[in-house]
């Protein structure tokens, strides 16, 4: 029986694999099983290589796997590039037959079908553009999926567009490719996904989660400027923000959108803006603001690969230096990184009580691949997520302080905070060092007690971050560490290796800073090889261990920086070639 | 609300300084509208103006340089019930800011602009700055300026800006008509404000702008109603036009944008599990 699948629709772009992709996440998603989505596109609307693959799986799965049992390929160019990623058992359709070269290139036993999508649409429909459902059917007929279910989602997305015909065109389209494909695809050759329940789960992207995280957490001010791969969050928000009286302001630069989002914080609401690496560059001196003025603001940013304009639309984990070292003057910030998109949720709704409680700024670090891609999840937990403002004062509270001062100096430097429109709250947000007051003071004592007020809140905030989680055994003595969307196929490779009898525990950094380092030590300490994997060049990861003290001499550094995420295999490999020198 | 409610200390800028005018008139201006000192918020730049906050009694936010703009706009659209100004300067708004400038004029959210114009930076000790007239020499400039002047009003009003004028710090009555009218705007104001500063520039003194300034409040024929009138004026070498250069009725952002009348800032934060959950069915 199959337990786990994984179909690669690949073309070009404009070819509409992204459209379909989602479709048939969807549908399988509908079927009962656990489903991630890889989209592997470039910088590109029209033209260039393009590909979509879709995992589905019995068990719960957050990453691509190690190879495709279905490619459907739009041209031949497309299994030329994929073909060494496909199953021994591999079945490929293709739109034009395959050439004599691809026919000679498989070395294992991999079947060819022709399948012409595009020429089946135009002949039956009149336009290419059906092709993409054709290859639904295809699909249906090959995975075995439940034609009552496909017929049901498509009519949902075109229903949602409000276009009836087409609707109804696209469920003709679809029972074309069924019969098609039953005609050239053996039955031996089928991959047949068995019906299971579907209750109580979502099929959201990383960005959807970080935007429904956002709302539930209270945020109503979202300003930004359009980057991939975090435009999607504000694109998101801005269908339902308003509806809880919120507002998404689409600003001129990065620079205005933390500016905007300063501005919005210190009047009270809760605010924040998303970004990529290049963004980031431009809102380092605001965030310093924050931290200097003490206002609390979160930003979502979603690693793509750098440097300069790098990979814009590909998957790295290069910014972690960014957000824990990044912009000028020693201050508090707090940099959570969720290793799964539950995670991207959870995490997002404590962000802006961490901002709030602490006053400064948060940061939401993922990557583009847990962004842009689509995973079936359990239905987040409404319950779990509660709002804490910290020392936000009301009006009654404000009017009871004979001489209130905004970052009055105490044990635990966490200063009672007012907004504007209170009475017996006036004061200074000052970027210049500044006195209990907030007015400009260049005394050294008071610089002093105030760069000693700000470090001191995060030795408190050090306490409330989200502590790393161990995986996998124990005792094992070959440890794994790693972060964010690298959890999974880390995870994934521990279960291979497991089965050739090599037991590994792996710990997820959870919060980036303040550096979990006791636990860290504690990790290195049990293990006699460590292994840090990341999705970068430099290992920002591990050098940020060494910068805390961590004894790193027995740590072996894995790192993929090609603008894809990890294979399992690839981990599990690397991890045995160390092992059995 | 008295002269002394908006009156926080005595301020410390150079005996002399335009900016005495302009810190005089924006506190005429708010006894004349009245508005409770905790329910304006003034955000400076970095510059000689960015002290400002220090003398007046209101909420202030001294940021970074060149980004009143946005950080106003934040303050405003989270709390539209506040009164919110952005006080720059001319190397704050036209050069290190003047992207947010632009953006801030066809936005035009609901806030006042105050552009105090030195033509020169005077807080870093005497360099060019993009107000600067041709051939201005200082010590960023020691053989001379080689750029043309920007003109404010002008790209404020080619960039979409609704409330457009120009004052005269020497004049402050004046001057304090121009900011209770650009309070008064819904949309977006601009008040730039020729401010003579006595310690780093000695070319645009009192005097010269005396001699340069031409008033359009004082011209019966001018009407601030048309575009292409202004920028004719603002066309004329010759003069320095000050006054109600240009002004529109144009919803503002704030009026095209805001959710509802309630301020964002005053909405009660809670967990609407029913709201959320229904929400959550998109993705099932």
């Amino acid at each position: 029986m199959i337990s786990d699948i994984q179909v690669m629709i690949a073309g070009v772009a404009g070819d509409g694999v992204l459209f379909t992709g989602n479709v048939l996440g969807k549908i399988l998603k509908r079927q009962g099983w656990e489903v991630v989505t890889y989209r592997d596109f470039p910088s590109n609307i029209r033209g260039e290589a393009t590909n979509y693959t879709i995992r589905a799986s019995l068990s719960k799965i957050y990453n691509r796997g190690d190879y495709i049992d279905v490619l459907m390929a739009f041209d031949c160019d497309a299994i030329l590039r994929h073909i060494s990623s496909v199953a021994e058992n591999g079945v490929i359709l293709c739109e034009g037959g395959v050439s004599e070269s691809v026919r000679l290139s498989p070395k294992r036993g991999r079947t060819f079908h022709k399948f012409p999508m595009k020429e089946l649409a135009k002949k039956n429909f009149g336009s290419e553009i059906f092709k993409n459902t054709i290859l639904l059917g295809g699909l249906c007929y090959i995975l075995d999926l439940d034609l009552k279910i496909i017929e049901e989602v498509l009519s949902e997305v075109f229903l949602k567009r409000k276009v009836k015909e087409i609707a109804e065109n696209n469920i003709q389209a679809l029972r074309l490719g069924c019969d098609e494909a039953e005609k050239i695809v053996k039955e031996e050759e089928k991959h047949t996904l068995e019906e299971r329940p579907d209750k109580n789960r979502l099929f959201i992207s990383g960005d959807e989660a970080i935007a429904l995280g956002a709302l539930a957490a209270g945020c109503r001010f979202f300003a930004a400027y359009p980057i991939c791969p975090a435009t999607e969050i504000w694109q998101w928000l801005l269908k339902h923000i308003h509806e809880f009286n919120g507002l998404v302001v689409q600003t001129e630069d990065e620079i205005a959108a933390i500016n905007m989002a300063l501005g919005a914080a210190y009047a009270g609401v809760r605010a924040m803006t998303a970004t990529s690496g290049p963004g980031a560059s431009l809102m380092m001196e605001g965030f310093s603001l924050a931290g200097m003025a003490e206002i609390p603001i979160v930003i979502a940013h979603l690693q793509r690969v750098g440097p300069s304009t790098g990979l814009p639309t590909r998957p790295e984990q290069s910014d972690l230096n960014q957000w824990v070292f990044g912009a000028h003057g020693d201050f508090p910030r707090i940099v959570l990184s969720p290793g799964t998109i539950e995670e991207c949720f959870y995490f997002m709704t404590v962000t802006f009580n961490l901002a709030e409680k602490y006053q400064c700024p948060v940061i939401l670090l993922t990557e583009q691949n847990y962004g842009q891609n689509f995973y079936t999840v359990e239905k987040f937990d409404l319950s779990q997520v509660a709002i804490d403002r910290g020392l936000l004062l009301s009006q009654d509270e404000l009017l009871m302080i004979e001489d209130y001062k905004r970052y009055a100096l105490n044990e635990n430097g966490i200063s009672p905070r007012v907004v504007p429109s209170m009475v017996n709250g006036i004061h200074m947000i000052e970027g210049n060092e500044h006195d209990e007051k907030g007015y400009r003071d260049e005394d050294g004592e008071i610089r002093i007690k105030m760069m000693n007020k700000r470090m001191t809140k995060l030795n408190i905030a050090a306490k409330d971050v989200i502590p790393p989680k161990l995986w996998g055994k124990e005792d094992a003595d070959i440890g794994i560490i790693g972060f964010g969307s690298t959890v999974c196929p880390i995870r994934e490779a521990m279960d291979q290796l497991e089965e050739k009898g090599i037991s590994t525990k792996f710990l997820q950094v959870r919060t980036l800073w303040p550096f979990s380092t006791a636990e860290v030590e504690e990790f290195m300490s049990s293990c006699n090889t460590v292994f840090v994997v990341e999705n970068n060049y430099s290992g920002q990861l591990s050098r940020l261990m060494q910068g805390q003290g961590v004894e790193c001499s027995r740590v072996h550094k894995i790192n993929k920086y090609s603008g894809h995420t990890f294979r399992p295999v690839e981990i599990a490999e690397s991890m045995l070639g160390v092992l059995e020198q | 609300m008295k002269k002394d409610s908006y009156h926080l200390h005595d301020p410390t800028w150079c005996k002399g300084c335009g900016i005495y005018g302009i810190f005089a008139a924006l506190k005429k201006a708010a006894i004349s509208l009245q508005i409770p000192p905790e329910r304006m918020v003034i955000v400076t730049g970095i510059g000689c103006h960015g002290r400002l906050n220090n003398y007046f009694n209101a909420y202030g936010f001294h940021g970074l340089h060149g980004r009143t703009l946005p950080v106003a706009a934040g303050i405003k659209l989270a709390n539209s019930s506040l009164a919110v100004l952005a006080v720059s300067g001319d190397g704050d708004a036209y050069s290190i800011g003047v992207g947010h400038f632009i953006h801030a004029n066809r936005r035009n959210v609901n806030i006042t602009c105050i552009v105090v114009d030195n033509r020169v930076y005077a807080l870093t000790q005497g360099q060019t700055s993009p107000t600067s007239q041709k051939g201005f020499v200082s010590v960023s400039s020691p053989f001379g300026s080689k750029e043309t002047p920007l003109d404010g009003p002008r790209l404020a009003i080619v960039s979409g800006g609704t409330f457009v004028a120009r004052g005269f710090s020497g004049i402050p009555e004046h001057l304090t008509e121009l900011i209770i009218e650009g309070m008064t705007h819904n949309g977006f104001s601009l008040i730039e404000v020729l401010s003579p500063c006595v310690t780093y520039n000695k070319i645009n003194t009192y005097k010269w702008f005396k001699e340069n300034i031409v008033n359009l409040d004082d011209d019966t024929d001018y009407s601030a109603k048309t575009r292409k009138k202004a920028l004719e004026v603002l066309s004329d070498r010759s003069k320095i036009p000050i006054g109600l250069l240009y002004h529109e009725e144009r919803p503002s952002f704030d009026d095209l944008s805001l959710p509802s009348d309630i301020p964002i800032a005053l909405t009660v934060l809670d967990v609407d599990e029913k709201k959320l959950d229904a929400i959550m069915k998109d993705f099932e």
